[in-house]
């Protein structure tokens, strides 16, 4: 016995009954085609984006590093002891170490990164930093020494707006020192403000004398050298290599940016609910046909691959016009917000759009396996239906009685409820996103039935008007059909309905935080100085109308090389109890013991919980401290620990602070008095100083916030969009599939208006079951969201707010937008003559 | 002489930009050993030269260069910074092996400091990393250097007292009296130690030839370049002679000495000395053409003497531009009862670093 | 009977329908090549569900069906589908004429499944339409054609890859009288003209007129007048 009937033999009815099928409704393939280029498109620019700021940023390290293969660096920005340079450099494996100083600089108000570097060793370890000057009859050779001799790589030279031989002034560590461009640092490449300067001069005019932040090391052995060094490095430095330093800066936004990936393969998986549907529908307008087809001797798999190449096509467009979309996108994203999208993770490293093949590969087959399966899975379904009872009967025969299943839905459900109990993976919460797909597989399964129990008791409650009854009565009945033009809706208003829910929330927190964080009157700051001396501190205090002034000093403290550094504060204890410090817990510390307080997720991070005792690199000596408590913080995502500000100079002998905390006399206006605190400063440091109210700074905080969540917001809204996209394109399609069914009841003598009101009402109806059911799905999932992936991405905790404005609004949308397209398709539909429709063939 | 010009041209050109004085070099009485084996920081340039022949235990003849080099670039004394470049050190080690057919060589530099490198004042010893040349308490120097391709650790014992050149070591190296340089030379050094190529340890033993010499100023802005070559002769006499080349031809200077096995000195005046180029070479790495092979003639009381100089083989230029250092020929070279070295500067295009 | 086998043979057929109804009792039908067999009866009384099993698209609980000598029976759903798209031809009620396909595609339709030979099909197809009374109309759709034309682009359809079987399902149900008379003329007149077997199944006494034998399905079998 042979096999079955091939397809190949078959092709070209298969490919009539697919041509014909684009002829007769090429828009249906456009609208669907259209969902999956959406989803393709988010996808692949939130990708691209991602790829060209991460890869820039990358540049930037490698620029600054000049590619050394091997590190010593400071934990801090007060660098270690540059007596440590001669041992590392005779350390064994080790041929040659270049020292470094490292100064965030500025110029004709630009930044840069200025680098003081013993050009005889950078030439050996980081040729890439070595300056060339220029070539010509007068050149002269002393430039390498010079004191004065500042080599800028092009991308500076542009941003300062000067010239090879210029003077400029730089500024950095707060001082201000006037040097001579000298050349240019040719290897360093395109967007990297970087100048290099000579490491005596450096250490000298920027007052960085006797201090070191970084040892570029040039390897004889690297195994022989990672141990030698690693017993000789003091607590304030660490040995790290390109690999880490480009970790940390992957690790900086890593958990921002998979959770941007996730949205948008949210929007891809809403596109592919999108195909689903419209393929469902196809198929069920179609059933005749393809029992006709199956009768005249095509076999099963001949319809399932007739629509399933229906999908491909509509796959291939859809992925091929998404990738050409989301690259202009991205584009657009990169001129408009910058490399972040507007999160504030990576300063200044912005860049052009990177074309990523696999990537781009990657979102083509992703778009093509969601139109395929969107469109397999109805047809398979379709396929397994009697041909001769399918062409007997115009269309399904539904029984309103058959009971909906629900036990998929709930076992999804349950599934998707116990992955979210898992920890995270690597510090991704992936298992975070499983539960979520399994509550949102489980969700849509669920439609059916909710459907059903929404509606049980209307479709019991007796009705004299037809409309109504018609209408409930078809839902109610058939609610397999309505989940069918539900399924992208609600997908799509639950994702939604759940970003929403943790924005709000954390806004919430992040605002109410502010309120405890804020309790001072006026704030002081300086920016990009070496802050306020004893003498500008007592200045300060000095001031009239000050009635307290709590000053601290904040600075990046590296624990682990491969990590961002998390933010060492030092503050001043005042009379008043701390709102926040141990505002989660805290514990007495024992006599004797330096104490510190944790923000929240510096304890999620390095597992420092309160009564432990810790070691931190705040000087070259091995120091201890006891968690004396954990403080809630929004505002430093990798960790800050608080230290008491005498605790802080003793072990440091650093006594300048950055910040003040001013409390005002009574009655005092505090515009009047940040002026004359200013004026109490040097010209120099009074440039460099800010001072802001609590107001201010609130509100530049929550902009802030608003700013980061932006292509959230943005993504939300295109998700709601393509979902409110499919009701309009299913219910309209359903719609116009019932014209036979309008026929009839024409006949039986109901009004053209009593259809369209019974369509509306189906709409309306429809639109509120798919709200009720993404609002309540979305409920879940935002649990989620708050409870299992913020807190494992992020380290955040918070507590739920619901956005009861956003979830009415959406609801409203979907039953206005269902009710809308109802009506609109059917009065389409009921314009035919009635005989005409009944006697319609198809 | 030697390529000390081209390391000023580097690092320590700008006199008149300079806000440090450089002490003046005058005639004087004489040298203070060991006190002038050792730095004089104060001055601008000055250097520990070796050069010399060596035989393997199987017989065969290798050339060696092992040099050290002290500037005092125009850096003031205000920068408290131990980084401050107050003194930077160079040094060159090469290998000319005639079954390699190339020079091998290898080099170091750094600033004074941190205990990584520096130059002693009060007798020699100089050392940058693991590169050192110092002298024993037993009067015998001693060095070790090592590049990827080879290691060399030899000990030099001198034979002879050292040569002051000029007029007791006051060495002129142009027309005005402020050009010119303390200049002594050690030579018919006997060398011993180990060369070792790869894994393959060799004993050597051999000749070589000390040149020491400091200055702040002595090359006349119309200098081109140089010839030098110091010739141990077999009957325990010593040939130095050298020659500044004038940009566009000519000499700007000229100058030398030969010592007698019987101690008698005769220094030569400018015209005492002429080089007559006997054959190029061009290579191929810089596009540098340099007269390998030359004919010397010396004035001398008993008439002029020639000395043919005829190289170990062609390709003896050490290219360090990869470390910002200049490019010139540094061979051994024998002649007529003899062996030494030649130095040839100045043939490639103005040095950039 | 005769001796050789029939083109279509049934032997001893029944099947049961919940609640506990046995249709045909056991009925034996043989139809020879050339001759047209229509089978009358009440609504309900299996029509149509004898139709299906005589096609493949259904299975009987007892007897079997043999077409050209082979039994349906044991073939599974390749061979059945095989089966139906070479030796069998339909006519529907409901003329199923694919809205979106062009008339000459709709009767070539039977070809394309076999062979993808766009020329040789269209030029059979169009020769069908011919021989329906529709010459020339072959690049027309559906929508242009009235129920009577539609029937006969199916009765094109049916024969236009000329099966040994044709099986016709109340072929003029839709149409009126007069239409009617026309369609089925011409239904018998092709069936004939090719040789084929036709099995006609109606409830209507002026359409089964038009067959060589008439028989009667009820619920005890076939009774032939």
């Amino acid at each position: 016995m042979k096999a079955e009937p091939g397809l190949v033999r078959s092709r070209l009815a298969l490919s009539w009954l697919i041509a014909g099928e684009w002829r007769w409704h090429p828009l249906r393939f456009a609208l669907t085609a259209v969902a999956i280029a959406v989803g393709v498109a988010l996808g692949f620019a939130v990708h691209l984006v991602n790829g060209s700021a991460l890869r820039s940023f990358d540049r930037a390290v490698t620029g600054v590093n000049g590619a050394a293969e091997l590190a010593v660096r400071a934990s801090s920005p007060l660098g270690f002891d540059e007596l440590l340079y001669p041992r590392v450099a005779l350390a064994a494996g080790v041929a040659d170490a270049s020292p470094v100083v490292r100064l965030r600089a500025q110029a004709n108000g630009r930044r840069f990164d200025l680098l003081g570097l013993d050009v005889m060793r950078a030439a050996n370890v980081t040729p890439s930093l070595v300056g060339q000057r220029p070539n010509g009859p007068d050149a002269r050779g002393d430039e390498v020494f010079g004191e004065d001799a500042l080599f800028l790589s092009r991308e500076a030279l542009a941003q300062l707006e000067t010239r090879v031989g210029a003077r400029v002034s730089v500024t950095a560590n707060g001082r201000t020192v006037p040097l001579t461009v000298a050349g240019l640092l040719p290897a360093i490449g395109e967007g990297q403000a970087i100048g290099v300067l000579d490491i005596a001069a450096a250490q000298w005019r920027f007052g960085r004398l006797g201090r070191l932040d970084r040892i570029d090391l040039k390897l004889a052995d690297r195994t022989a050298a990672e141990a030698a060094l690693s017993d000789l490095l003091p607590a304030d430095a660490t040995l790290s290599g390109a690999e880490a330093e480009a970790q940390q800066g992957a690790g900086l936004s890593r958990a921002y940016r998979v959770n941007l990936d996730m949205l948008a393969l949210v929007a891809l998986l809403t596109g592919g609910f999108l195909v689903f549907s419209a393929q469902s529908l196809s198929v069920a307008r179609r059933l005749r046909a393809f029992a006709l087809l199956r009768t005249l001797g095509l076999p099963k798999r001949g319809i399932v691959a007739a629509v399933a190449a229906e999908g491909l096509l509509i796959g291939l467009i859809g992925s091929a016009a998404g990738l050409a979309i989301g690259y202009g996108l991205a584009s657009l994203a990169l001129r408009l917000f910058g490399g972040d999208l507007g999160a504030g993770y990576f300063n200044g490293a912005s860049g052009r759009v990177a074309f990523q093949p696999a990537a781009a590969i990657v979102f083509f087959l992703l778009g093509l396996a969601a139109a395929v399966l969107g469109s397999v899975l109805p047809a398979r379904a379709a396929s397994r239906a009697a041909p001769a009872a399918a062409l007997k009967n115009a269309g399904d025969v539904l029984d309103p009685r058959a009971p909906v299943p629900w036990r998929p839905a709930l076992v999804l459900l349950v599934a998707g409820a116990g992955a979210a109990l898992l920890p995270a993976v690597g510090g991704l919460p992936l298992f975070g996103f499983a539960s979520m797909a399994l509550l949102l597989a489980g969700g849509v399964a669920g439609v059916p039935w909710l459907a059903r129990r929404l509606l049980g008791p209307l479709a019991k409650r007796p009705t004299a008007r037809v409309p109504a009854l018609l209408a409930v009565r078809h839902i109610h009945g058939a609610p397999g059909e309505a989940a069918t033009a539900l399924c992208g809706i609600v997908a799509s208003t639950a994702l939604m309905i759940a970003m929403a829910t943790m924005v709000t929330s954390f806004r919430g927190a992040v605002d109410e935080w502010l309120g405890q964080v804020l309790a001072a009157d006026l704030y002081l700051r300086v920016e990009g100085g070496p802050g306020f001396d004893p003498a500008a501190q007592a200045a300060l205090r000095a001031t009239p109308g000050v009635q307290e002034i709590a000053f601290s000093r904040q600075l990046p403290l590296t624990i682990k090389p491969e990590r961002p550094p998390v933010t060492l504060i030092a503050r001043a204890e005042t009379g008043r109890p701390d709102a926040l410090i141990g505002s989660v817990e805290r514990v007495s510390s024992p006599p004797g013991t330096v104490p510190v307080w944790v923000s929240e997720p510096a304890r999620r991070l390095y597992g420092w919980d309160p009564g432990e005792t810790i070691r931190l690199p705040v000087s070259g000596g091995a120091a201890r401290f006891h968690v004396a408590g954990v403080w809630r913080d929004y505002a430093r995502q990798f960790g800050a620990v608080v230290l008491r500000a005498g605790d802080y100079q003793r072990l440091t002998g650093d006594a300048t602070r950055d910040e003040a905390a001013v409390t005002l006399a009574p009655g005092v206006r505090g515009e009047g008095v940040g002026r004359a605190m200013l004026a109490r400063l040097e010209p120099e440091q009074r440039r460099l100083t800010s001072f802001a109210a609590p107001r201010a700074l609130r509100r530049f905080a929550l902009e802030l916030f608003d700013r980061s969540f932006a292509v959230t917001y943005v993504l939300e809204g295109v998700a709601i969009l393509v979902g409110l996209a499919g009701v309009a394109a299913t219910v309209s399609a359903q719609t116009m599939a019932r014209t036979r069914e309008f026929g009839m009841l024409r006949h039986l003598g109901v009004a053209k208006r009593q259809i369209t009101a019974m369509l509306g009402l189906e709409g309306a109806l429809l639109g509120l079951v798919g709200g009720v059911a993404g609002v309540l799905l979305g409920g879940a999932l935002a649990q989620v969201l708050i409870h299992v992936i913020n807190p494992q991405s992020f380290n955040f905790t918070m507590t739920t707010r619901v956005p009861w404005g956003t979830v009415a609004g959406v609801v409203a949308a979907l039953v206005l937008a269902g009710a809308g397209t109802a009506v609109l398709a059917g009065r389409r539909a009921t314009a035919k003559d009635a005989v005409l429709a009944v006697r319609e063939d198809w | 002489m030697r390529v000390l010009a081209s390391l000023l041209l580097l690092v320590a050109s700008a006199a008149l930009a300079a806000p440090v004085r450089y002490p003046e070099v005058r005639p004087h009485a004489g040298f203070r050993f060991p006190a002038d084996h050792g730095a004089h920081p104060a001055y601008r340039i000055e250097w520990w030269y070796v050069t010399g022949w060596l035989r393997t235990e199987r017989g065969q003849d290798m050339g060696f260069q092992v040099t050290f080099f002290r500037t005092r670039p125009p850096v003031g004394d205000a920068n408290p910074s131990r980084f401050a470049a107050r003194q930077v050190l160079f040094a060159h080690a090469a290998l000319s092996d005639p079954r390699v057919g190339r020079l091998l060589h290898g080099e170091r530099s750094a600033r004074a400091g941190f205990g990584l490198a520096g130059a002693k004042v009060g007798d020699a010893d100089v050392a940058i990393r693991d590169w050192r040349l110092r002298r024993l308490p037993d009067g015998r120097f001693a060095t070790r250097v090592g590049t990827e391709e080879f290691v060399l650790d030899l000990t030099f014992q001198p034979t002879q007292p050292p040569i002051a050149q000029g007029v007791n070591g006051y060495s002129r190296k142009g027309p005005r009296p402020s050009q010119a340089s303390y200049y002594y030379s050690l030579p018919h050094l006997r060398v011993s130690g180990v060369a070792a190529r790869g894994t393959a340890h060799e004993r050597v033993t051999g000749e070589a030839w000390l040149d020491r010499e400091w200055s702040s100023d002595f090359l006349s802005p119309e200098a081109e370049g140089w010839d030098w070559t110091g010739l141990n002769l077999d009957d325990g006499s010593a040939l130095t002679a050298f020659q500044v080349r004038r940009k566009g031809g000519g000499v700007v200077w000229a100058g030398g000495s030969l010592r007698r096995a019987n101690g008698r000195v005769t220094q030569f005046a400018p015209g005492d000395v002429r080089f007559r180029t006997l054959r190029r070479w061009r290579s191929a790495a810089t596009g540098a053409v340099y007269p390998v092979a030359q004919e010397l003639s010396v004035r001398l009381p008993e008439g002029v003497r020639r000395f043919p100089l005829q190289p170990l083989f062609p390709a003896q230029e050490l290219d360090s531009r990869r470390s910002g250092l200049p490019v010139y020929w540094e061979g051994a070279v024998r002649t007529t009862g003899g062996r030494g070295y030649l130095e040839l500067t100045g043939y490639t295009a103005p040095l950039a670093m | 009977m005769p001796a050789l086998s029939p083109l279509l043979s049934v032997r001893d057929l029944a099947k049961s329908v919940p609640p506990a109804r046995r249709l045909f009792g056991g009925l034996d039908l043989a139809v020879e090549a050339g001759e047209l067999v229509a089978i009358l009866g009440e609504s309900g009384v299996g029509k149509s569900t004898l139709l299906n099993i005589l096609a493949g698209l259904d299975d009987a609980d007892e007897g079997e069906v043999l077409v050209e000598g082979v039994a349906l029976g044991p073939l599974d759903e390749a061979a059945r589908t095989r089966l139906r798209r070479e030796r069998i031809g339909f006519v529907f009620q409901a003329f199923h004429i694919l809205p979106y396909l062009t008339l000459r595609q709709n009767v070539a339709l039977p070809l394309a499944l076999v062979r993808p030979d766009a020329r040789a099909a269209a030029s059979r197809a169009e020769e069908m339409l011919g021989a329906v009374g529709l010459a020339g109309r072959g690049d027309g759709y559906a929508r242009d054609l009235s129920g009577g034309e539609l029937q006969r682009v199916a009765i094109a359809r049916a024969l236009v890859h000329s099966p040994a079987l044709i099986l016709a399902d109340e072929p003029t149900g839709n149409l009126d009288p007069e239409t009617a008379g026309r369609v089925l003329a011409l239904f018998a007149d092709a069936v004939r003209e090719r040789g084929a077997a036709a099995v006609l199944v109606t409830h209507s006494e002026a359409t089964a007129a038009v067959a060589d034998r008439v028989l009667t399905l009820t619920a005890e079998g076939l009774v032939e007048r």
